[in-house]
């Protein structure tokens, strides 16, 4: 049995992509973790004081909310889904991931907007380095 | 060594509260005796011009008998000598103007031998455009862009700028005396260090109190009691963050809450943003009604000596009504995302809401609390005491440090002192702007346009800060119209209640609301939201975002007409 790693957010496009995720694991018979990247880098752009440790905190549990809305959609299509949290940067975070919980496929959502911070080239190029990097195989759905 | 720690950090804030109390205190001012020169030199809009040389000469001699500067205010003081004189000149100049000639009288002689002091009218020097000024007004143009563009870290601009300002001024001025803008030390006393102490002790009161779980507990109790009713929910939103962007700043108050109000979106089945978008409003146009709620009420109340009740009394009512104006709008915009709310999530998910909606540290809460409760109340009655802002907020600082027995050297990591620098090195780029002269056409300019018309100059201070903020950074564009708002205070008819400076406040941090990027809020609520894969574009924004200014800036400029 395997183990699909699918990086997750919230939002349409993200259920787009846990919808395939879902299915994918159901299909192959693998065993399915969403994970959330908890990423402060946006705070850089703001000149005003704030604590990155108390916003990452407030961030992690959002991201704990929106992982257990992905494992309910997952329940509710009849596959059993683990969930994790990582912080840091996202595409290093990805990569370690792939590397400790030994996934066999890393799954990533296309951008629902043209203005998503992942545009579809930039996207295109993250799949490929972490293919690369992890040899695990990569897939933009 | 921890306990050490902790008082060496409070000895050293405490410290500088003591300092900055002495330095509000008046200090007493020197008198000559014997023959004197008194006088003041201004500009061509009667603002002192400090540091001018001024060199007497006696008798027709080539070298000047004394030098002197002018002060601060101004003024200056020249002894001569105790014996009679036949002739005497003064010659007064700077590198920004073109120098000017005073000769004594007959009866100035006779009072002078007399061993009289002799009070000179002003002295109004004349500005002249020299290379230094073209090279401050390019630089600090060249700051805005940077961090409109986001080229830069707006502290990286800002120090940029210092940077080119100061190693022209320094480097160039043996080369050339036209290439000289401000030396370091009048750099420095363009410096606000009242805003500077200010805006630090707030980040530590601040960063204790965010820690506690207060806001989004108070997000979660909103969702709770408003029972599926929508718009109360969102009313009730509105409010807390209005209020907590007034005590503490919109940018805390949105990284706190947004996170929660997310997950109270998604529990009621709606779109996250129908939320967001309104709290990030109501928390730009709530900030604006105290002293401590925006960094530019902070900028505008330390120079315009604006106090804390000031602000309430003056600019609150009219907030509130902006407030309503606001709240009205967003219910009518989003009334098709509010009606489709339902409640349908799951109790894992419920349950998951009001867990992360506890409050995390009550003990820590209770204390923080009832010391802030005392700040607040240090500020209202601190006036009576002559107790700068900046006291407050660092006596502040210091009792939370010691009630909440936090640790200091956490706390002062939580000090951004990036920020910080940001605030000293923008003051230095404007000063110089301010040195070279081009604040004063851009107030003479305003000036020309609305003549003696204070309804005319209240109207585009407050939309040109508007339309502005939504443009450039406020707190720049704050920075550096506050000496032209003075000139324009000082100078109008029935302007010295200092309605300019309120419709600053108003024009500069409603018009945050006009853009993604008009204010940090904003962008961090973006931040956030992009992260829950519900990204707030520009264009979004912009939709809801302008019109929103429009509404609440009218309000505001109508509540000034009404109050003032």
């Amino acid at each position: 049995m395997g183990k699909i790693l699918c990086a997750t957010r919230g939002g349409e496009a993200s259920y787009r992509t846990q919808d395939a995720a879902i299915a994918l694991a159901r299909e192959r018979g693998d065993s399915l973790i969403f994970l959330y990247v908890v990423d402060t880098h946006f705070l850089d752009r703001t000149e005003r004081a704030v604590r990155p440790d108390v916003v990452a905190e407030e961030m992690a549990r959002m991201g704990q909310f929106l992982l257990t809305m992905a494992q309910e959609r997952a329940q509710a299509q009849g596959v059993q889904a683990e969930v994790r949290i990582r912080r840091g940067e996202v595409l290093e975070e990805l990569k370690a991931a792939a590397r400790e919980e030994g996934a066999d496929l890393v799954i990533l959502g296309r951008p629902g907007e043209e203005e998503s911070a992942f545009r579809q080239v930039d996207l295109e190029a993250v799949a490929r380095e972490i293919e690369e990097e992890t040899g695990v195989e990569t897939r933009i759905v | 060594m921890r306990k050490n720690s902790r008082s060496i950090g409070c000895l050293f804030l405490l410290t500088v509260s003591a300092i900055l109390l002495v330095g509000a205190l008046p200090q007493p001012t020197w008198a000559a005796e014997g023959a004197a020169l008194a006088g003041r030199v201004v500009d061509f809009q009667q603002q002192p011009v400090r540091r001018a040389r001024i060199a007497l000469y006696l008798n027709g001699e080539e070298e000047p008998y004394v030098e002197g500067e002018s002060q601060r205010d101004g003024t200056f003081v020249l002894d001569l000598p105790d014996e009679p004189v036949d002739a005497v000149r003064l010659e007064i100049s700077h590198p920004h103007f073109r120098t000017a000639t005073w000769k004594a009288t007959w009866a100035d002689l006779e009072r002078l031998n007399d061993g009289s002091a002799v009070r000179l009218p002003d002295i109004v020097l004349e500005r002249q455009l020299t290379v230094g000024f073209w090279i401050a007004t390019l630089t600090f143009l060249a700051v805005l862009l940077f961090i409109a563009t986001e080229r830069l870290h707006s502290t990286m601009a800002a120090l940029l700028g210092t940077a080119v300002i100061l190693g022209i001024s320094l480097v160039g001025r043996p080369i050339n005396e036209q290439l000289f803008i401000i030396d370091f030390e009048q750099a420095i006393e363009y410096v606000d260090f009242n805003v500077v102490f200010l805006v630090m002790g707030m980040m530590i009161v601040i960063g204790v109190i965010e820690e506690t779980g207060i806001f989004q507990w108070m997000a979660y109790q909103a969702y709770r009691l408003s029972q599926g009713r929508v718009w109360l929910l969102v009313a009730s939103l509105m409010l807390l963050t209005s209020v907590a962007s007034a005590l503490l700043d919109n940018v805390t108050t949105m990284l706190l809450v947004a996170p929660i109000t997310l997950q109270i979106a998604l529990t009621l089945g709606i779109d996250p943003l129908a939320l967001l978008m309104p709290e990030v409003l109501a928390s730009n146009v709530g900030g604006i009604s105290t002293l401590i709620g925006t960094p530019t009420n902070i900028l505008i109340g330390s120079y315009a000596d604006i106090t804390f009740n000031d602000f309430l009394v003056n600019l609150t009512p009219g907030v509130l009504l902006a407030q309503v104006a606001l709240t009205v709008y967003v219910l009518l915009v989003y009334r098709k995302q509010y009606r489709a709310a339902s409640a349908a999530a799951s109790p894992a998910l419920l349950a998951q809401l009001e867990e992360n909606a506890r409050i995390t540290q009550p003990d820590k809460l209770r204390k923080a609390g009832s010391v802030f409760l005392g700040i607040i109340v240090l500020f209202i009655l601190g006036e009576q005491f002559h107790l700068v802002p900046a006291v407050t907020a660092i006596l502040g600082a210091v009792a939370m440090l010691l009630v909440v027995r936090a640790d200091i050297e956490q706390m002062l990591r939580v000090v951004d002192w990036t920020t910080l620098m940001f605030f000293i090195a923008l003051f230095i780029v404007v000063g110089a702007v301010q040195e070279v002269g081009l604040i004063s056409y851009i107030a003479a300019g305003i000036r020309l346009l609305v003549g003696d018309n204070l309804i005319a100059a209240t109207l585009v201070v407050v939309w040109a800060g508007a339309i502005l903020s939504g443009v450039i950074a406020n707190i720049p564009f704050t920075a550096a119209m506050l000496p032209v708002v003075g000139f324009l205070t000082r100078s109008l008819p029935g302007a010295s209640n200092k309605v300019l400076f309120y419709s600053l406040s108003i024009g500069a941090a409603m018009g945050g609301n006009s853009s993604l990027i008009g204010a940090s809020a904003n962008i961090v609520t973006a931040g956030i939201a992009e992260r829950a894969g519900y990204p707030i574009t520009y264009r979004t924004f912009l939709k809801i975002g302008l019109p929103a200014m429009a509404i609440t800036v009218t309000v505001g400029t109508a509540w000034l007409f009404i109050h003032f």
